[in-house]
């Protein structure tokens, strides 16, 4: 009979940690990333995630703890493992005097590519036309476009990218989620750095969240949104109301969301919940079981204080169009 | 380990970087303007030619030294960039080793000390080769061993001042403070160290006079290769009463030049190896 292939991790780490002086940037983080999986690594800013991609990408040497890539530990293996990975860390970084075409021929002479696969990958995302133009003249969004197009040259089996959306546009947003869903449906296996929650969640399939160089949690988008429901209350005075939801026994953690308060009960039971509120001089005018969100999980893990700026709400559901609201950046980890 | 790739793409970079053009265009200027003024007295005094093979002493004399000195300027450009765009960290995410990264880099040390050289004796063999066409024969062949072994010295004296180039870039990953210390190190810095040294530990003179800066000078005075050269220097300082050229083995110095650049390549290896990109 024959035995089902068990593929090994594309990465696997056991108790990584990254010491900088005193500052602790990775703390024992272990994770795992399966093939084909669009990883979300979710974390504030500061949280430990660039430094983690640096750790596998080999630039950063760990000061404990040990990793795999596709199986391999040793150096020799890491390298070539390396091979196998296209990735992209924090900004772009290219050559300002020379042009997006010949900054891509130093990738694809490094990967043993050639003109077409250049073509090809400036094709994918719509830099064609600006190929001769020097990276200095670009803009941010054009910069990250061709990080991207760097990151497929050679079509690696692990794509690695560090917060892809920084400095796009909504349009720009939009586009790069659809190639790393493009990708993620070819079978490639994504690892997506970012603190956005609105884009994890709608990107990925599987998520670990870090803060403070810790992993907080790791599983499904699917498994960890829909293991618990959440209240969604409306009434006149938000403040009052989510200090009166604070105050109820059955509440785990309440924070106003949008145009609501959002908590979550230990039992579910909404209608003790609206006996509560009546009691304290408080009539809602909405009260419904939501599905959990990301980051009502996120505030879960680490504890954070969700005010106004932390809420997805309707900003969310818009997606990147509707991320500035009132000044601050929906959907984004404060 | 291979490193074409990695070496093609120092080419690539190095056609490309306007850097690299201003440097190389600003000594050929220099060379141009040094030797064209030889150039054209000597066609105002044919008594005094500007011919091959006496000429050499000209085109290979201590302006040899600025093309070195550019070229050291041109390699901290050329590796220190990649630290502060951080195009180091990503051509190791891009697949290639630090070995390699390191190695490409250091290849370039060779390659820019013989471009320099390169562009000095061409341009100025030409200019001299032009004169010599206006003026009776000189004597011997245009370039023979004494010519040869003159750049065979420079070269390792541009390897040298490269490597102290290398050393600087690798380890302080920034084009102006590296070159601020290259420059401090080249035009002071050793001196004053060799002059400090020296006078708190008397024994320790002898050794102070192969410190690097020193020890690589010394493979670029040219009369030290050409013993006509080296013979009408004499003449020349007893005729104007000024003491005579040292002369000295260049093979002791070639030997403690090729030390230091192992060291200074080894060390600035080990340096970039240890820390995070």
């Amino acid at each position: 009979m024959i035995q089902p292939r068990s593929d090994p991790p594309v990465i696997e780490t056991h108790d990584l940690s990254k010491r900088f002086g005193r500052t602790v940037a990775v703390d024992g983080a272990s994770f795992r990333v399966e093939r084909g999986q669009v990883f979300g690594f979710l974390g504030p800013n500061g949280a430990g995630k660039t430094t983690t991609i640096g750790l596998l990408l080999g630039i950063i040497t760990p000061t404990s703890g040990t990793f795999r890539l596709f199986g391999g530990a040793g150096p020799a293996e890491l390298h070539a493992a390396r091979q196998r990975i296209g990735a992209t860390l924090e900004y772009p970084n290219f050559y300002p005097y020379l042009s997006g075409r010949d900054n891509l021929r130093i990738a694809a002479n490094v990967k043993g590519m050639g003109r077409r696969d250049i073509d090809e990958a400036l094709d994918l995302v719509g830099l064609a036309r600006r190929a001769k133009s020097k990276f200095k003249t670009y803009s941010l969004g054009m910069k990250q476009r061709l990080a991207l197009a760097a990151t497929m040259l050679g079509d690696p089996e692990l794509i690695i990218l560090d917060e892809p959306a920084n400095g796009l546009d909504p349009k720009g947003m939009r586009e790069t989620r659809e190639i790393i869903r493009e990708l993620g449906s070819r079978g490639k296996t994504i690892f997506l750095s970012s603190h956005l929650l609105w884009e994890v969640e709608r990107t990925c399939t599987h998520v670990a969240i870090i803060q403070r160089g810790r992993i907080m949690s790791q599983s499904s988008v699917a498994e960890i949104t829909t293991g618990t429901t959440v209240a969604g209350i409306r009434a006149a005075d938000l403040l009052s109301l989510k200090s009166t939801v604070e105050e109820y026994p059955g509440a785990v953690w309440s924070r106003i969301r949008g145009d609501r308060v959002v908590a979550e009960l230990k039992d579910g039971d909404l209608a003790a919940l609206n006996s509560f509120l009546a009691a304290r001089g408080i009539f809602a005018s909405h009260l419904a079981l939501e599905q959990r969100t990301l980051e009502d999980v996120f505030m879960e893990v680490t504890g954070a204080d969700g005010g106004p700026e932390a809420g997805t709400g309707p900003g969310a559901d818009a997606g990147p169009a509707a991320d500035e609201q009132g000044g601050h950046r929906l959907g984004e980890i404060p | 380990m291979n490193v074409s790739a990695p070496f093609r793409n120092e080419m690539l970079k190095m056609w490309k970087r306007p850097a690299a053009w201003v440097t190389l265009g600003l000594f050929t200027f220099i060379t141009l303007a040094d030797l064209g003024r030889e150039f054209f007295e000597a066609r105002k005094d044919p008594t005094d030619p500007f011919a091959l093979p006496e000429a050499w002493v000209q085109v290979l004399g201590e302006e040899v030294m600025i093309g070195l000195i550019f070229g050291s300027v041109l390699l901290i450009l050329l590796i220190a960039a990649e630290f502060s765009w951080r195009t180091a960290r990503q051509n190791v995410i891009d697949g290639l080793s630090k070995t390699q990264w390191f190695t490409a880099k250091a290849l370039l040390v060779p390659f820019v000390a013989a471009l320099f050289l390169a562009e000095r004796t061409l341009v100025g063999g030409a200019l001299a080769w032009a004169g010599s066409q206006n003026a009776a024969a000189g004597s011997g062949p245009l370039m023979g061993l004494a010519q040869w072994s003159a750049l065979g010295g420079f070269f390792v004296a541009g390897l040298g001042y490269g490597s102290l180039a290398l050393a600087a870039a690798t380890a302080i990953r920034s084009s102006g403070p590296a070159m601020a210390v290259w420059f401090a190190w080249f035009a002071f810095g050793e001196r004053l160290i060799a002059g400090t040294l020296g006078w708190l530990f008397e024994g320790l003179k002898p050794a102070l006079r192969f410190l690097p800066v020193a020890t690589f000078s010394k493979l670029t005075d040219y009369v030290q290769y050409d013993p006509v050269a080296y013979r009408r220097a004499v003449e020349w300082a007893s005729e104007h009463e000024s003491g005579a050229p040292e002369l000295y083995d260049p093979g002791v110095y070639l030997l403690v030049s090729a030390l230091w650049i192992l060291v200074l390549v080894a060390a600035s290896y080990g340096w970039f190896r240890r820390h995070d990109l």
